[in-house]
């Protein structure tokens, strides 16, 4: 019996390069499945569509991009939008998200394979976090080895931070960012240490990806030369870096401004200048390592630190110099948000005003990131412990990156997947510590396989230990040492990579010392090991419990079609926006415009196909500042703006029906900002609070907000509506309120329409009104009203009789009726 | 190489100073830029940005129904938004998890007799369940 299984493992397990590929290839696939189909609760709840807001505006560039083909895509003027300015979408668009759609709709129809664009660009941020994983487990096994590879693998298809922009339908430049973003380091890191001119070009193709991609590129093109630049401050100054950041830097650099929305900003925008610099310092350093060697050791070394002081200061005084000139662009308002973080709250409320550049709180850590962000400290203790040239990168991005992300929540994302890395680092190096007498694979989805294979180890080492004991052993073990490659039932063959030498040296060793080495860590006692073996792998189940559950409650929701359920568990579908949109399309002019805050633009323009004022690509300010005016002033005030700006319709969303918190009032002290900000004349914010500072639109509300337009138009006929039975009628079910402003009459618009749970209202502003009736016509007026209400109005029996409190009714017939009344 | 680097001094007089380099400037060791790391992400998680633009009391309080003021340590039901002691106490979980995990590989040192690496194991091991279940007790509070 022992024979046979023996001789069947060793068979089996004959080749472990083989086995260990396989089990790569296998976890891999798996984190790519896994993480693609964890993102299709949108799709299966409700139908592939697009999410929120800026995924309209992609879709409807890429769309366009599909039937006009690429050049007119480049040179598209879209007059729909920002009336009557224009956008020139081509140049003021990151194109690589449309054009990777566009490609791969290209390729399938090329093949046959009809397919919409529209699913195409729903699947795309799911198929792209596949090769994120695979790209992160690249970065990884460079780092660190291939087992903490697969796990950081693992984490980054799972992990919530990164679920949440790249869900099915949420179709924007994130989601295929942070791959182009993961593979631009890993290429990065691959360079410096070969430090060939092969791969530091590819690191510079794919950095021409992320630029097409994002605007998140910034952060790339600013952390490679901080590493460069620490690099050099710890003296690991070395040929491979300076080819590596050379090679990059230029074609980099001259890659990045073929992108028409980039332009020329690599030279003359301050964020760029870091790079520039660095790359200035990499060059006198290099010169001086040459002057070094002419030079004797002494005379060197004062030379040496004064000149690098001299050069460091020389570039330092050259770009501040060149800023002031005019030359250079200093930091634009987002970028410079990042480092004074009260600047954007005072200066541009614009940017304070989305909610994705708020600061974070703790809670936004833990509910991204879960597990890792507690594990995270531990990787980084690790990665610093035995630091190296890659290993440095790591930190500083590590560093940077949390601390951008505690400054605005949207840049959680670019966190996250160097949290997953590091505890990744952190998960592997600790399970190989506790699995060690074990000797077997540590990736979290293979408990089961694990279990199996631990068995056979064992049995297989305990049958080697008593070979060993019989003598025949030795001659086995020798063999092995020649062949300086691990046995397969020692060491797993993941545990074994050329992350660690001393692992690898310890392979080598005999099979006496290995059994002594065994036996030491025993004293800890094996089943404690495998307590704290178990309590991790709960934790990791628990994580992945948790992504689940955050991504199916969380960031699975497509903003559009809005999903209340009951209490018996029954599910509502609120379709109240793309009915709103829909009516736009069918029953408005072709031409129409139509004013809404800037948060509706891309929607307007992708469902209904009618042209907007303002819309999510906020690049007006005072644009914007003129709606934000307009929905801020008394009506007549708003009137005249709107005359100005041709408006036609008015769209709002107003949630007090149902109870919605992301409608228009609650963003309106926003609007009152952003106006004040470009007309600090007409508006101003402290009008809109009652005496108490407070923001109420009860009957205790300030008067100025009970009598704007925006007030206006979403409270129009409110006040008749009763709810429910126990509140009284026009209660705002939002602001848990009763309005204070219940009969609103309209003079210069109308309602046009409102959709079923009053989520969005639509206004008709009227066309200028004819004179002033004279007073003769002002007489003649009303008799003729009266008359037409008496004859024709609806709902009422024709020849009905008159009934006169206290005399007979004249038939019999209506004796019948009327009897209960008596 | 000699001639050029000597041409400044055939016209200037080399003043007689001595520059040094200050004895503090040094390469920091691994251990305290871990430390730097681990301050900085200890503030940076507990949401100390938020707290200098919010500007958030730092135990907020609510008013029962008789009328009593009483302490609330936690925002309830706001993912965006905290008070700052919360953050604080939540970061310190995570941190102390992040040690927790460290301490674990300390354990494994040869050189560690054996009562000390059952105790060092115990405490890194409580360390890390305590932080990674108070984090979901806390987080459940915050949660709708």
């Amino acid at each position: 019996m022992a024979d046979t299984s023996r001789t069947d493992i060793r068979s089996a397990l004959s080749n472990p390069g083989g086995w260990k590929s396989l089990i790569i290839f296998f976890v891999l696939t798996l984190a790519w499945l896994v993480g693609f189909s964890s993102r299709l609760f949108a799709v299966i709840r409700f139908e592939s569509i697009i999410h929120e807001f800026d995924p309209w505006f992609n879709y409807r560039s890429t769309h366009h991009m599909v039937e006009n083909g690429f050049y007119n895509f480049l040179n598209w003027f879209d007059d729909r939008a920002w009336y009557p300015l224009g956008r020139i979408v081509g140049g003021t668009v990151y194109p690589g998200l449309m054009v990777t759609s566009g490609a791969i709709h290209w390729v399938l129809h090329a093949l046959n394979i009809p397919i919409h664009i529209r699913d195409i660009c729903v699947f795309l941020a799911p198929i792209f976090s596949g090769l994120t994983a695979l790209s992160t487990y690249f970065l990884t096994k460079e780092l660190w080895s291939s087992g903490a590879g697969l796990f950081a693998a693992c984490f980054i298809a799972i992990v919530p931070g990164y679920i949440s922009r790249s869900v099915a339908g949420s179709y924007d430049n994130e989601g295929i960012a942070i791959f182009a973003l993961m593979f631009t380091y890993y290429l990065w890191i691959k360079s410096v240490k070969t430090g060939t001119i092969f791969w530091s070009s590819l690191t510079a193709l794919s950095y021409f990806y992320m630029v097409s991609a994002w605007g998140g590129y910034v952060f790339i093109i600013n952390l490679i030369p901080l590493h460069v630049f620490v690099l050099l401050l710890m003296g690991r100054y070395s040929h491979r870096i300076y080819v590596a950041y050379t090679s990059f830097y230029i074609l980099g650099l001259v890659l990045s401004m073929q992108i028409p929305f980039v332009g020329f900003q690599p030279i003359r925008t301050s964020e760029h200048m870091a790079s520039a610099g660095v790359f200035a310092l990499l060059q006198a350093y290099a010169i001086l390592q040459y002057v070094q060697s002419k030079l004797t050791k002494s005379e060197f070394r004062h030379f040496f630190f004064f000149a690098v002081m001299a050069v460091a200061g020389l570039v330092f005084l050259a770009v501040v110099a060149l800023t002031w000139a005019g030359y250079v662009a200093p930091w634009s308002g987002r970028f410079y948000a990042l480092y004074d973080t009260g600047y954007a709250k005072i200066h541009i409320p614009i940017i304070a005003s989305v909610s994705e550049h708020q600061p974070t709180t703790w809670v936004s850590f833990f509910f991204d990131l879960h597990i890792l962000v507690c594990v995270f400290p531990a990787g980084v203790w690790f990665v610093i412990k035995d630091i190296n040239d890659e290993r440095v990168f790591i930190v500083l991005y590590a560093i940077t990156a949390v601390y951008f992300a505690g400054v605005m929540v949207r840049l959680m994302l670019t966190l996250t997947p160097c949290v997953c890395v590091l505890a990744a680092i952190a998960f592997s190096k600790t399970l190989e510590i506790y699995l060690k007498d074990d000797g077997h694979k540590h990736s979290p989805q293979e408990s089961e396989d694990k279990e199996k294979n631990d068995k056979y180890y064992d049995k297989v080492s305990i049958i080697s230990l008593s070979k060993s004991m019989n003598g025949r052993g030795g001659a086995r073990s020798k063999s092995k040492k020649s062949k300086s490659s691990p046995g397969p039932m020692q060491v797993s063959p993941l545990l074994v990579d050329s992350g660690d030498g001393d692992r690898l040296k310890e392979v080598g060793k005999t099979k006496k010392t290995k059994e002594d080495k065994q036996k030491e860590p025993e004293g800890v006692g094996i089943n404690i090991k495998s307590i704290v073996i178990v309590a991790l792998l709960m934790m990791l189940m628990l994580f992945a419990v948790h992504c689940t559950w955050v991504t199916s409650n969380a960031y699975s929701s497509p903003s559009i079609v809005l999903a209340s359920y009951g209490h018996d568990g029954s599910r509502n579908i609120l379709d109240d926006y793309r009915e709103a949109y829909y009516w736009l399309r069918q029953n408005t002019h072709e031409k129409a415009r139509i004013m809404s805050w800037w948060d509706y633009g891309y929607q307007i323009a992708g469902m209904a196909n009618r042209t907007t004022l303002v819309d999510n690509n906020t690049w007006n300010n005072s644009h914007i500042a003129m709606v934000g005016k307009a929905m801020s002033s008394n009506e007549s005030a708003a009137y005249d703006i709107m005359r100005q700006l041709d408006v036609d319709y008015v769209l709002i969303i107003f949630g007090g029906v149902i109870g919605y918190s992301g409608d228009d009032i609650n963003k309106f002290l926003w609007m009152v900002r952003i106006a004040e900000g470009e007309h600090p004349k007409d508006i101003r914010e402290s009008d809109y609070f009652t005496p108490q500072g407070e923001f109420r639109v009860d009957a205790a509300g300030s008067p100025t907000l009970l009598n704007c337009l925006m007030y206006k138009l979403s409270y129009y006929r409110f006040g008749e509506l009763h709810l429910d039975l126990r509140s009284p009628p026009g209660f705002d079910r939002t602001r848990n309120a009763e309005i204070g402003n219940k009969n609103i009459k309209l003079n210069h618009l109308e309602e046009a329409f409102t959709t079923e749970h009053w989520l969005v209202r639509i206004y008709k502003v009227k066309d200028l009104e004819n004179r002033e009736p004279t007073g003769e016509a002002k007489k003649r007026g009303p008799p003729k009203l009266s008359r037409k209400g008496n004859k024709k109005r609806k709902g009422s029996i024709k020849h009905k009789p008159k009934i006169i409190k206290g005399k007979k009714p004249s038939s019999s017939k209506l004796k019948k009726s009327t009897k209960p009344n008596k | 190489m000699e001639s050029v680097y000597k041409l400044p001094y055939t016209v200037l007089l080399c003043p007689n100073i001595k520059l040094k380099k200050p004895s503090w400037v040094r390469q920091p060791s691994a251990m305290v830029m871990f430390a730097a790391v681990l301050t900085s992400y200890f503030l940076v998680t507990g949401g100390v940005i938020y707290d200098v633009i919010v500007e958030p009391p730092s135990i907020g309080s609510t008013t029962d129904e008789k009328g009593n003021s009483k302490p609330v340590a936690f925002m309830p039901y706001r993912v965006n938004g905290q008070y700052i002691m919360e953050g604080l106490a939540s970061s310190f979980l995570f941190t102390l998890g992040g040690l927790g995990f460290v301490i674990l590989d300390q354990t494994n040192k040869p050189s560690t007799p054996r009562l000390n690496r059952i105790l060092l194991l115990s405490v890194g091991f409580i360390s890390i369940l305590i932080s990674f279940f108070m984090c979901r007790v806390f987080m459940r509070m915050k949660l709708p």
